[in-house]
């Protein structure tokens, strides 16, 4: 973990898992946030918290530039401003009612979420793109025994499985989870991408079968 | 065809949705499942012996598999439901079939549990539960990867039918989905469906339709 | 993240003997725990704000409530349920008079339990807002979304709730409506976790339906809501009944799974109410003036 700037990036989804018009949630290590793209493809991150009645977000659903809640429909901007409140159709909702927002990138087929104020831009992916994100339960350092390699700063873990480099983006998740973002070298085709996919699956499975036993500190 | 139903069951929920999407109209008789039990009374006993709904009738035929009661209706009007183009195709359907009574085992008893307060091992039933939609989810990446947005192939079949209802209602039973992008995309691909049905804690996708304004002499 | 309570969890706490236990205002208070019909000599095995009791029956079929020491508790038998109540109630259950009318059907809809707070259960229930996203072309669709204005009042003479001139448009207001109404409600909440529906009853114009929820608090964070209902309707089946009020509120318990916080927000400056939630604005401030704050937030976290 890092400690050193005022603020980061975290990786918190591929940007082919958040098509246009949808919302999900995304866990940072401070919680969840309700993570969207709209119809014309513009990606923001808020609170996943609808300060109504305190819904969840992320349950809601994406209408062209505006998120709604599941509950009462209210709707939110991009800047996390309150437009509508269906019950009262003739309202302005005052600028009071609005959403946290975070800031939010989509580079190198990955959708990262600042915490704080990040001194510069996500990390460059060196020649790896995007296949799949998983969960584990288990901890970075259980995974980084697991893949025999250490990840730097930025959550980033470069390993070599079966003849294949990889490159895992981890994002530490609440209870001693980890989000895995599973990269691989650009231009693999359709048989190495699938033998990552099963790669990256042992190797939660051994990273877990370590946790549980608490072989890992 | 008569289909012995109860509104909360997701396997009944299977059977409403397949004949919904082949456009075919059921005759529902409603099972006092919960709380009456009706399933485990003489009358729905002496139909299906296993006491379990749904009971599909159609004329002498009495299919008690939710699975069966899918082929069934696909076979009758929507065959291209089946897959059955190639070996293969037909292997994989066979497999998400019978994978989809694991589903039914697992976030199902849990759901029942949390819900409904039948008896069961909760963290057993849960554990299971995520088991299986972590299968899934890598079935599913397996599938994107090859360029095919179901389970089977490029087109839903009755495999994803029925797997859809227990895993999209895993949250009832305290099982979170929230870790698996490719269920997520998949769950969105059957519920944009055109003729796709919900059922209850499974919610309108209201983005399928534009917002709708009232007319000047409705408001 | 609020922390989860299982029942098993919830069932070993007990207000310890020697320090006044808090929330004794509910406490005194009568709770569901159990439908008549079904209880049977070996017992529901339940839990009331956080202890465990046992609900069974003789074979008179004389409902008995014991709770986490042995001790028997008090027990009531009143509209399909059997109530019972942790401390000395004061008062009787509160009064339906329509569970006496000659006509009516008395429907038990079943147990059906949700992780989340017994009072945002309640408040869920005296929401009309919700229907055209949540119950979707059947208690409301869009564009028919505005709430009306409607009185909502705390009567100091029986000391309920009540919110009366409540209306909105319905697809299908009930198992036995054809078409699109506009139907009137009033809501009333006599107990901290209980609330009387009353709803235009399409076959008789001149009478009110009675829909009520009826929820029995497990833990702060965990409870197993009893709806029941009285209706005039000679058509629809039993089973048909049940079905179409269990739909509703399966359709409501996703919603309240994932409000945050899972306990109700007493602190005005959590949650933002607008007019639509004039009745939810007086349940709280009824619920505070009470002390009836088991499952409720005071302060913000």
């Amino acid at each position: 973990m890092r400690s050193d700037t005022t603020g980061f990036w975290t990786p918190v989804a591929l940007s082919a898992d958040l098509p246009a018009g949808t919302v999900i949630p995304a866990r940072m290590a401070a919680g969840t946030i309700a993570l969207w793209r709209s119809q014309t493809g513009h990606i923001a991150a808020s609170a996943d918290r609808c300060p109504h009645r305190g819904m969840s977000l992320s349950h809601g659903f994406v209408r062209g530039e505006v998120l709604s809640c599941i509950y009462h429909g209210w709707s939110y901007g991009r800047a996390g401003n309150c437009l509508r409140i269906p019950a009262h159709p003739g309202l302005t909702p005052p600028d009071a009612i609005r959403v946290v927002t975070h800031d939010v990138r989509d580079t190198g087929g990955i959708v990262w979420v600042a915490s704080g104020i990040p001194a510069g831009d996500p990390p460059d992916l060196d020649g790896f793109t995007p296949l799949r994100s998983l969960t584990a339960d288990a901890d970075r350092a259980a995974l980084a025994l697991a893949a025999g390699a250490q990840a730097d700063e930025d959550g980033r873990l470069v390993t070599n499985i079966a003849g294949q480099d990889l490159c895992l983006l981890l994002a530490d998740q609440p209870e001693g989870r980890t989000l895995i973002h599973v990269l691989v070298r650009s231009g693999s085709d359709a048989a190495a991408r699938i033998a990552a996919s099963r790669s990256v699956e042992r190797l939660r499975r051994m990273a877990e079968s370590a946790s549980h036993k608490g072989g890992v500190q | 065809m008569k289909l012995y139903d109860y509104i909360l069951s997701p396997s009944c929920y299977k059977v409403r949705l397949m004949a919904a999407l082949a456009g075919i109209k059921l005759d529902l008789r409603a099972v006092d499942f919960h709380p009456g039990l009706e399933h485990r009374g003489p009358d729905l006993l002496s139909l299906n012996p296993a006491g379990s709904i749904p009971i599909l009738e159609d004329g002498d035929l009495v299919l008690t598999e939710s699975s069966a009661m899918l082929a069934y209706i696909a076979s009758l009007s929507a065959p291209e439901w089946l897959g059955r183009a190639s070996a293969m195709e037909t292997a994989r359907e066979q497999q998400w079939l019978a994978f989809s009574s694991r589903l039914t085992a697992t976030l199902g008893g849990a759901r029942l549990h949390e819900m409904l307060l039948r008896p069961g091992d909760i963290a057993a039933l849960q554990a299971g539960g995520v088991a299986s939609l972590r299968e899934l989810e890598a079935g599913l990446v397996e599938q994107r990867l090859a360029g095919q947005a179901f389970l089977v192939t490029d087109r839903p079949t009755i495999a994803d039918i029925a797997c859809f209802p227990y895993v999209a209602l895993a949250p009832d039973g305290g099982v979170s989905l929230d870790p698996y992008p490719a269920i997520r995309l998949w769950s969105r691909a059957i519920r944009s469906l055109k003729g796709f049905i919900e059922m209850p804690g499974i919610h309108r996708l209201h983005e399928l339709k534009p917002e709708p304004h009232l007319e000047q002499d409705e408001a | 993240m609020t922390a989860q309570t299982t029942l098993q969890q919830a069932m070993p706490h007990q207000a310890p003997p020697h320090q006044a236990p808090p929330h004794q205002a509910m406490i005194d208070e009568w709770y569901p725990v159990g439908l008549v019909s079904q209880l049977d000599r070996s017992g529901r095995h339940t839990a009331l704000m956080g202890e465990p009791i046992v609900v069974s029956g003789d074979d008179a079929g004389n409902p008995l409530v014991t709770g986490g020491n042995g001790r028997i508790l008090p027990v009531k038998v009143r509209y399909g349920h059997v109530w019972s109540s942790l401390g000395t109630p004061t008062k009787d259950i509160f009064s339906i008079p329509e569970a006496d009318q000659p006509g009516r059907r008395f429907v038990d809809v079943g147990v059906v339990r949700v992780r989340c707070s017994p009072l945002r259960a309640v408040e869920n229930f005296l929401d009309i807002a919700h229907f055209p996203f949540v119950h979707t072309d059947v208690l409301g669709a869009e564009p028919h979304t505005e709430v009306q204005n409607y009185t909502a009042e705390i009567r100091a003479d029986v000391d309920e709730v009540w919110a009366t001139q409540v209306k909105f448009y319905q697809p299908q207001a009930s198992k036995s409506a054809s078409g699109g109404i506009t139907t009137e409600y009033m809501y009333r909440v006599p107990a901290p976790t209980c609330s009387v529906l009353y709803k235009t009853c399409p076959p008789r114009p001149s009478e009110w339906d009675v829909i009520t929820l009826f929820v029995q608090p497990l833990a702060e964070d965990l409870c197993d809501v009893w709806p029941w209902m009285a209706l005039f309707d000679d058509e629809t089946s039993m089973t048909d009944l049940i079905h179409f009020q269990q739909m509703i509120f399966l359709q409501d318990r996703s919603i309240l799974e994932n409000q945050i916080p899972r306990l109700l927000p007493l602190d005005p400056g959590m949650e933002i109410p607008t007019r639509a939630d004039l009745t939810s604005i007086a349940y709280r401030r009824w619920l505070k003036r009470h002390d009836y704050t088991y499952g409720a937030q005071l302060v913000a976290r």
